[in-house]
């Protein structure tokens, strides 16, 4: 099974257009497709192909409860914690303040005395839905106020995984969210073609260049998608697709017909545009 | 007094009305902006900006690392990390990819093998505009990690320089870097665009914004590529609605050629400046 990815730094860029393109070509071409929409924070994959997101399946994440009995208000937690989520002073019981907290286990695993407990707690959900014969779409969902959502991204690309191997895939495509932090790296770890989506826009430009030299440090294969490919200035793109010595391996031209298709929900009638 | 400009989706306009309305607050009041984006910061480009007068480097994270010669192997720290970054090829390591710092590892470590340390994971740079203002963003160093600690150091260094409205540009998402650029705003401008991704992102940014208790306004770009759901989403923003914005492909010359769109001659710049009218009626 082929790993792909589907991402690109900049928001709005097509990102989501193209990987359910590639899957829709894909599957059309007689192979099996999994799509995956890791972006957790606002996943849309299920949107543009007119799916809900039904009969979820939690994701869980553990967080600290204190036990006063045995708590000695030393404060060593509130030392250890980075995330700030631990407020303490002399003589008083620690406060967790949950919107901080990453459930990363620092304050229970180096409490003195055992007195913090953990408990689990949903962050997010996974969801599947079948496109047609040979092409499903596999979704994870952030709960919203959760702050660190690479783990919920992680465990929704192991779930997906499993999912595509139970359905003997050809090719499983991972959709991103925008940006570079953890929640796109977790994505990118452990594929085989990373296609980095952009316009032919000075800002296109500048947020492919920071894909392309992460995905150096990957050491992970990057290819370019230019998309919305007439409006603007090309040479912008070429010249760092030569400097990265990768090439444009697709090129969609701005077209109202794509607009009006991902508004009615129906790429599959542009397939052809790839 | 802080705006944000937010969205949840990405590529909807942040930057480039955060841009016009710095610009347009200048006109009466002193200004400072603050590009929360530290995973792609474009604010500078929407401003034509493209060198800056300081680079700092910041050090907002740490990372772990294995001594070998001291580990026995004992998989404490493995089941410990939360983020699963010890992994084991024919010894232990930690991918400093996956790695954010939290020390748990440390913690647990019985031989005392593992030690963390601060990374320098971005830079902070400042550049003093032609415009009279001072713009302060970020970039965090691709595969780094601790973008939304970036975002608070960012907007101490903001607040350091003497402005009565500072605008803030934040990054796409609803997660750590985004609750960052939110928390603590007096007003949120929300933009969207009228496409299913846009009102369902739209309503996910609400809920931050609204766990904050943020008064906000909704704003509408691109309106006329789908003016059906456009009409619906103004609907439903009732009374929080300011205004939209045409798709107009001159905004598209002025980001190539960077320019400021506010200087431009395209339509956008009327319906921006009606939309800037509304807000300072609200605040």
């Amino acid at each position: 099974m082929k790993k792909i990815v589907s991402t690109g730094v900049k928001g709005g860029v097509g990102k989501s257009t193209f990987a359910i393109l590639l899957g829709f070509k894909l599957s059309k071409e007689g192979k099996k497709v999994v799509l995956c929409d890791c972006d957790v924070e606002c996943p849309n994959d299920h949107l543009i192909l007119n799916k809900k997101l039904m009969k979820g399946k939690k994701i869980y994440q553990n967080y600290p409860v204190l036990d006063s009995k045995k708590c000695k208000k030393c404060g060593y937690c509130s030392e250890n914690c980075r995330e700030n989520a631990i407020f303490w002073v002399k003589d008083k019981e620690p406060f967790f303040i949950y919107d901080l907290c990453t459930g990363c286990g620092a304050c229970w695993l180096s409490c003195p005395n055992k007195a913090i407990k953990t408990k689990k707690k949903s962050v997010g959900e996974t969801y599947t839905n079948k496109i047609n014969k040979n092409f499903w779409l596999f979704s994870g969902i952030s709960k919203t106020g959760v702050s660190e959502t690479g783990p919920i991204v992680r465990e929704t690309k192991n779930r997906a995984i499993k999912f595509a191997e139970k359905k003997k895939a050809d090719y499983i495509i991972f959709d991103t969210s925008p940006g570079m932090h953890c929640s796109v790296i977790q994505v990118l770890l452990n594929t085989d073609k990373v296609y980095s989506v952009t316009e032919p826009t000075p800002l296109g430009s500048h947020d492919l260049g920071l894909m392309l030299k992460l995905l150096q440090r990957l050491g992970i294969p990057g290819e370019i998608v230019l998309n919305k490919a007439d409006v603007g200035k090309r040479e912008m793109i070429e010249k760092i697709a030569k400097d990265f010595n990768t090439r444009i391996t697709y090129s969609i031209p701005y077209s109202e017909k794509l607009v009006k298709a991902y508004c009615e929900k129906k790429l599959e009638k542009v397939v052809d545009l790839l | 007094m802080k705006i944000v400009v937010a969205s949840g989706k990405g590529g909807v306009g942040k930057s480039m009305l955060a841009s016009s309305l710095a610009l347009l607050f200048k006109e009466n009041r002193k200004v400072v902006v603050c590009d929360c984006d530290v995973d792609a910061p474009n604010t500078g480009l929407w401003l034509g900006v493209t060198k800056y007068d300081s680079v700092e480097r910041v050090s907002t994270s740490y990372k772990a690392t294995i001594d070998q010669n001291k580990c026995i192997g004992c998989e404490k720290c493995k089941e410990a990390c939360a983020f699963f970054a010890v992994e084991k090829n024919d010894k232990y390591h930690i991918n400093s990819m996956l790695c954010e710092g939290c020390g748990a590892c440390e913690i647990v470590c019985p031989v005392g093998a593992i030690t963390t340390r601060p990374v320098n994971n971005g830079e902070i740079r400042i550049r003093e505009t032609r415009y009279g203002f001072t713009l302060v963003c970020a970039q965090l160093y691709p595969g780094e990690t601790g973008s939304g600690k970036i975002v608070e150091e960012l907007r101490k260094k903001a607040e350091g320089f003497s402005h009565e409205v500072m605008v803030l540009d934040s990054a796409a998402g609803i997660g750590c870097p985004v609750i960052a650029s939110v928390r603590g705003c007096d007003y949120a401008v929300l933009i969207t665009e009228p496409t299913p991704s846009g009102f369902s992102d739209l309503k996910r940014i609400l809920e931050i914004v609204n766990h904050f208790k943020i008064p906000y306004g909704v704003v509408i770009n691109k309106w006329d590529v789908n003016p059906k759901l456009s009409n619906k989403i103004e609907k439903w923003s009732k009374g929080k609605f300011l205004g939209k914005i045409s798709y107009d492909k001159k905004v598209i010359y002025c980001i190539v050629s960077l320019k400021p769109v506010i200087f431009s001659d395209s339509k956008v710049v009327d319906e921006i400046k009606e939309i800037y009218d509304k807000i300072n009626m609200r605040l």
